[in-house]
Formats: structure tokens, C-alpha cells, sequence
């Protein structure tokens, strides 16, 4: 066992002198503090204070907010009822009803896409799993409501809400191996796909 | 004779003429293979299940090498193991990877060899071979061409099992695909073997397709409650959703490895939405319909009615366990000395059709357990249906056990309703339908997937059956539960009165 020895303080100093140093700093301190307010206060230094909500934050691309649905080229859902993101979700919070979809040359599609945002945490484990870019994690982070409001978001809230403006086509290669599909194109498309089963 | 030999250095004894691959297989040496099916014959197409024989200058086929004295196979040697990803690769050049959207993900050969062994960078320079994808080609079918690798075992299934030839090969090379005949589909009662041994996803089942991904079910191990031969069944079921989603044959000497189209639909029926979840007891008004009853409050209803009743009568069907019916008539029988037991049958039957494959005529799991017990209570039988004896018997307390499958009852109806006429009924039930009749008193019980028992099959072979989940709801218990809560209701009764 070390021992260590410890410089005990003068135990007859004064007490002016021990409440001196704390004053000192509390001065600094202020002097920091109103220095800044009354720079800021005659317009000297720009705030970095927002009104929030009026004036809204922004956040970096990849932050991990509401969630959306991209859409292929023509406007149909690109999502393809797999799974994967409901497979990976730690919160078991995503719903898929997969179906067959009425328009043959999309074979499955997703009848219901729902998504208790209540147990969402947000982790993002649903666009890391997805292998056709159909789920994202978009920047809208103001998700309060008033009790009694629906927290499942629905299949057309999460493609087709209007923040999205009509919607956002993912660019992700499609899948175009399908003899109903014109052969050139599948051809043409075909040399992304080189390299990749 | 037996033949020594050594797998992977481990010394087994083999018989004359067994395969490599069957040895393995006996001792749980798993040798990957996608042709080879232990129910068919042996074609040798995939050129998976390459093994390394010492001695032998290049590899062989597991499936079809006959074991011979001495020989030393070693089945993950890196040449082997090599020979695997080579294969693969091979087999994956025209195949679409389209696992995402394909129902066979999770439960796929080549899926799960792929994330084995796989050599995820392809070689292949060329764009893939398109081929007709989701064909309407018969009774619960689609097929994808495309994802198909020709391990022809649905063509020898169609030749060797259903000896119905229905699928060929057609076209060579890359382009070569399986396909049936022009103008021609696939309609027998075992098609959906071809989903179950097809061992990419080829050939899905329409029926569930796309309901829920395999690796969100369990599966239990039971017996098909659906005819008399007692198929040995793999149940899927989702245990936090109590739901039932689709039933595939398990290996049993009773079934091989094959099952019916028509058994596969015995899972339909244990849904909550097709069954009856709590009891029921008439209204006052007898056009209104029955009332929602706690069961307790029924069960000593029918103890007072039968302290009451100066005949009674037993109606039963042959689809429940032979534990059920034991309990059932050591109480009636051997307790009440009732012994008007009558059976329950379709009218419309024909006990003797059997379709030379596995279904038979009699749609009863169970017709041979009710005999042989109610032989175990000195009440002698034959099989038949006796419902017409029991309605003409002027019996003034009568307990029915409805079937479980209505499916398998081609006239339900009419029995349901000629059994509403009958002065007293209390009728033990699993399906939602008896709620539109009208009876004195309804009990709900649970169905063949949550519970354990025997049936006794064509051939008097016991049919062990495991208990999926728990019942869909609360309040539905089987026989034996019911019958003792019965005999412990009227032993109060008596002990009630003996004491007044």
C-alpha cells in the first residue's frame, strides 16, 4: 500500500484571503456572461439563440427523423413487402401485409406499410436492412401531437405526406429482369448489374 | 452384408448397396445436395454433394456412389469445399436473386448455401437468361422459371410418386426450363409436394404466398386430423399471434414424405375467426340467439340437467383423441352407466374409397380410437353414422361433440339443424358456425393443434399428436378438462343432497 503524502493548507490564513479567489472568478465569469449579452444586444455579434418553431433548425442530411417510403420511377410504392427492415426492427414496430400486386409486372408489393412511431427508437436498423432504398430516415424531427391522434403511420402518410411534395423517387437500379419489361432495356440496365448476383 | 467404411475419418458400417449419401445422411453427416430427395430417384443433375474418395482421381457425386468395402470419402476436404462454390456459382449464372421477393427466402437450398459458401463476387460477364416468371401452371401453383436450377425432382415427382407425368423439361442449354405440356395443368390432390420439395423457390404455393415470411413461424410436430390415414405434419404457426398459416408434411412410415392438398387446409379451421371462443346458452326467448355464458355457469347446468334426465344419450364424432374419448366414457359409461353412445358421421362418405396415394374416403383421424374405446367400455360397434337412431330415440338430454373439421361434413346442415330440434342439447363444439343454430347450451373446445393425444389411423398405427400453442382463447378447454369439471360439478350436487 503507497502513501501519500499531502501538503495540508495553512489552517491560520485569513478569511478574507480564502473568499478572495471565489470572488475573483465569479468577476470573470460575469464579465464573459454581459460581455456577451451586450454585444449581442447592440447587434455587435449575431445569436446563435433560434425562435424556435418559427424559425426552424436544421439538421445534417443524415439525421434519423420521421421515416418515408421512396417510390420507383412511375410512381408505384418501391417497396417490395420483404421484410427485412420488419425482420431487423429492435422494436418491432413495423406492420407489412404483403400482396400480390394488381398490375402484373410488379409481383409483390405491400398492401399495408404501417409503423407505430410509438415505439420507433429511431435506430435506423429499417434503411440499413431495406435492399432496394425503399425506407428512409428523413430530417423532419417535430413529431409531437395531441393525445388521441393516429401515431401508426400509414402506407400513404409515409410515401405520399406533403412534406415529401408528391413523393421521392429513389435512384437505386431497378430490378429489371422481367421478360413483361422491354428486353433492350433490361439489356441496357443489365451492365449495372455485373459483378453483383 | 455389411461393408466397412470411413466418412471423414469416423469408422461406419454400411450396407450393401446403400449410397454415400444415404449413409450420411443416417448418421447426420450433412452433405449439401439440391436433386437428390430421399423419396425419389436418384437423377445426379446438381453436382452438389461432390465428395473426395481416396484413391479416386477426382471427386464424386454422394448421391449416387454406392459404398464399397474400405472406402474412405471425406466430405470437407478443401477440393470439396471448393467443388461447392464452383457449383454454386454455377447455378447461380441465370438465377434472379430476387430473395426479397421470393416465399421460398429462409427455407431456400440455395439461399442458405449461398451465405455458406458463396463466392459473393460473380465472374460471370454475362447478362442473365430471362425466362416466364409467376405461371398459373395448376392446383396451387406458380411457377418461376427463372429461379429455377433443373434439379428435376418435381418432374420424377410427377413420374414416380403421382404417376401423373404432368412436368417435362423443355429446351436446352441456358434456356432450358420446366414447364408442363401445351394446354395442360397440373391437377391432382398432391401438388403442393412439388412447393415442399422444390428446393428453390420455383414452384410457391398460392395459398401462402406472401402470407407470412418463414422465419416469423414455428412449426409443430403433429398428425393431420384431416382422414383416416394420419399424415405425420409440420403445423406453422405464429405463437404471439396464435395464428396458423399453413401445415407441409413431415417423414413418417404412414406418409413417406408426402401429404394431400386437401389435408394441407386443415389449418384453416383453427384461426380465431372461424372458432367459437367462449360458451353459449340459450335465451329466454328461443328465436333470439344463444348468449355469451361463462362456462362455468353452464357446466353446472347441465350437471343439474343430467340429475334430472331419465335419457341420456352420447353423440360423437370420430375426431377427437383417444384420450379424450376415455375420459369422456369413463365418466358417462363407467360412472352414469349411460350407454346409449351413439356415433357421428358424414352421410355422405364413402369409407372405402382410398385414391391409391395417401387420402382415404373415411375423413376421420380417429374412426378406429372411438371403436376400440367404446370396446374398452363393453359397448361393441360398427362404424357408421347412427345420428337417425339418436334423433328417434326420444332422448330427453343429449350431448353432441360436433367435428372439428366441417369441411370433411359434406351435410353439417341439415345435421345442426335436426339436432336443434331434439328437446335438450348441449353441444361441445370448436367452430363458430353452431352460433347460428339454436341450442340448449354450447361449449367451446379446443382443436387438434392445441392439444396432446393419439388418434388411431386406418391401420390401428397410434398417432401421436403435440400441442402447437395455447388455445385461441381462454375459455375452450378439451373433453378431458370439460369432463372433469362436469364430475366434480355433480359430485357437489350429490354431496349437496346427501347432506339436505
Amino acid at each position: 500500500m503507497a502513501v501519500v503524502r499531502v501538503k495540508r493548507p495553512p489552517a491560520d490564513r485569513n478569511i478574507f484571503f480564502q473568499v478572495a479567489g471565489y470572488v475573483a472568478e465569479i468577476g470573470k465569469g460575469m464579465r464573459l456572461t454581459m460581455g456577451i449579452f451586450l454585444r449581442q444586444l447592440f447587434k455587435r455579434e449575431a445569436s446563435n439563440t433560434l425562435e424556435w418553431p418559427e424559425q426552424p433548425a436544421d439538421y445534417g442530411e443524415r439525421f434519423k427523423g420521421k421515416h418515408f417510403l421512396t417510390l420507383r420511377d412511375d410512381g408505384e410504392i418501391r417497396c417490395t413487402a420483404c421484410f427485412l427492415c420488419a425482420t431487423a426492427c429492435p422494436a418491432d414496430c413495423i406492420h407489412i401485409e404483403a400482396a400480390e400486386h394488381p398490375d402484373g409486372s410488379i409481383e409483390k408489393y405491400p398492401s399495408r406499410f404501417e409503423i407505430d412511431i410509438l415505439r420507433c427508437v429511431f435506430c435506423g436498423m429499417c434503411e440499413e436492412a431495406c435492399p432496394v432504398d425503399a425506407i428512409r430516415l428523413g430530417p423532419e424531427y417535430t413529431m409531437a401531437g395531441a393525445a388521441g391522434e393516429k401515431w401508426v403511420y400509414t402506407k400513404d402518410y409515409l410515401s405520399q405526406r406533403s412534406v415529401l411534395e408528391g413523393g421521392v423517387t429513389s435512384v437505386k437500379d431497378e430490378n429489371t429482369k422481367h421478360p413483361d419489361l422491354d428486353r433492350e432495356d433490361a439489356a441496357q440496365t443489365s451492365h449495372l448489374k455485373h459483378g453483383v448476383h | 452384408m455389411s461393408i466397412a467404411i470411413t466418412i471423414n475419418e469416423e469408422e461406419f458400417t454400411a450396407e450393401q448397396g446403400q449410397t454415400v449419401m444415404e449413409l450420411a445422411q443416417q448418421h447426420d453427416i450433412y452433405i449439401p445436395h439440391f436433386c437428390w430427395h430421399p423419396g425419389l430417384s436418384i437423377a445426379g443433375v446438381c453436382r452438389f454433394c461432390m465428395v473426395e474418395v481416396e484413391g479416386r482421381p477426382k471427386l464424386e457425386i454422394a448421391c449416387n456412389l454406392p459404398v464399397t468395402a474400405g472406402m474412405q470419402v471425406r466430405t470437407d476436404s478443401e477440393p470439396v469445399q471448393e467443388a461447392h462454390k464452383w457449383a454454386l456459382e454455377f447455378h447461380l449464372i441465370n438465377h434472379p436473386l430476387d430473395c426479397p421477393i421470393c416465399d421460398q427466402a429462409g427455407e431456400c437450398g440455395l439461399q442458405d448455401y449461398y451465405m455458406q459458401v458463396g463466392k459473393y463476387q460473380a465472374q460471370m460477364t454475362q447478362a442473365k437468361v430471362l425466362k416466364p416468371k409467376k405461371l398459373d401452371v395448376g392446383v396451387d401453383l406458380v411457377l418461376d422459371t427463372e429461379r429455377c436450377i433443373l434439379c428435376s425432382r418435381c418432374v420424377r415427382f410427377e413420374d414416380e410418386v403421382t404417376k401423373s407425368g404432368g412436368l417435362g423439361i423443355f429446351d436446352r442449354g441456358d434456356r432450358a426450363i420446366i414447364g408442363t405440356y401445351q394446354n395442360k395443368r397440373i391437377e391432382h390432390n398432391y401438388t403442393t409436394n412439388l412447393v415442399d420439395i422444390c428446393p428453390v423457390g420455383a414452384f410457391t404455393s398460392k395459398d401462402f404466398r406472401f402470407k407470412k415470411r418463414v422465419w416469423f413461424t414455428q412449426e409443430a410436430q403433429t398428425v393431420c386430423p384431416g382422414c383416416a390415414t394420419g399424415c405425420a405434419i409440420d403445423l406453422a404457426f405464429n405463437a404471439d399471434l396464435k395464428r396458423y398459416y399453413r401445415i407441409k408434411p413431415r417423414f413418417s412410415e404412414v406418409n413417406a414424405h408426402w401429404m394431400c392438398n386437401f389435408g394441407r387446409g386443415m389449418y384453416m379451421h383453427l384461426n380465431v375467426e372461424q372458432r367459437l371462443l367462449s360458451a353459449y346458452s340459450a335465451a329466454e326467448d328461443a328465436h333470439k340467439p344463444m348468449l355469451k355464458t361463462d362456462t362455468a355457469h353452464i357446466v353446472q347446468a347441465l350437471a343439474e340437467q343430467l340429475q334430472q334426465a331419465q335419457q341420456v344419450a352420447l353423440l360423437v364424432t370420430p375426431q377427437y383423441t383417444v384420450e379424450d374419448y376415455r375420459a369422456l366414457l369413463a365418466f358417462f359409461v363407467g360412472k352414469l352407466g349411460i350407454r346409449n353412445v351413439h356415433q357421428w358421421r358424414s352421410r355422405q362418405e364413402d369409407t372405402e374409397k382410398f385414391d391409391g396415394v395417401l387420402w382415404r374416403g373415411d375423413q376421420n383421424p380417429n374412426s378406429r380410437g372411438l371403436l376400440e374405446v367404446l370396446a374398452e367400455f363393453g359397448i361393441d360397434k360398427q362404424q357408421g353414422n347412427e345420428f337417425d337412431t339418436l334423433a328417434a330415440g326420444n332422448y330427453d338430454l343429449v350431448i353432441a361433440l360436433a367435428p372439428q373439421v366441417l369441411a370433411t361434413f359434406a351435410d353439417i346442415e341439415t345435421d345442426l339443424q335436426k339436432l336443434q330440434e331434439l328437446p335438450w342439447v348441449s353441444l361441445w363444439a370448436s367452430a363458430k358456425q353452431v352460433l347460428d343454430y339454436r341450442y340448449q347450451q354450447v361449449l367451446a373446445l379446443t382443436c387438434f393443434a392445441e392439444q396432446r393425444g393419439t388418434y388411431r389411423n386406418y391401420a390401428g398405427v397410434e398417432r401421436q399428436l403435440h400441442a402447437a400453442t395455447s388455445p385461441v382463447s381462454a375459455e375452450i378447454m378439451s373433453i378431458t378438462a370439460l369432463v372433469e369439471k362436469l364430475a366434480a360439478c355433480c359430485k357437489a350436487q350429490e354431496d349437496e343432497h346427501g347432506s339436505s
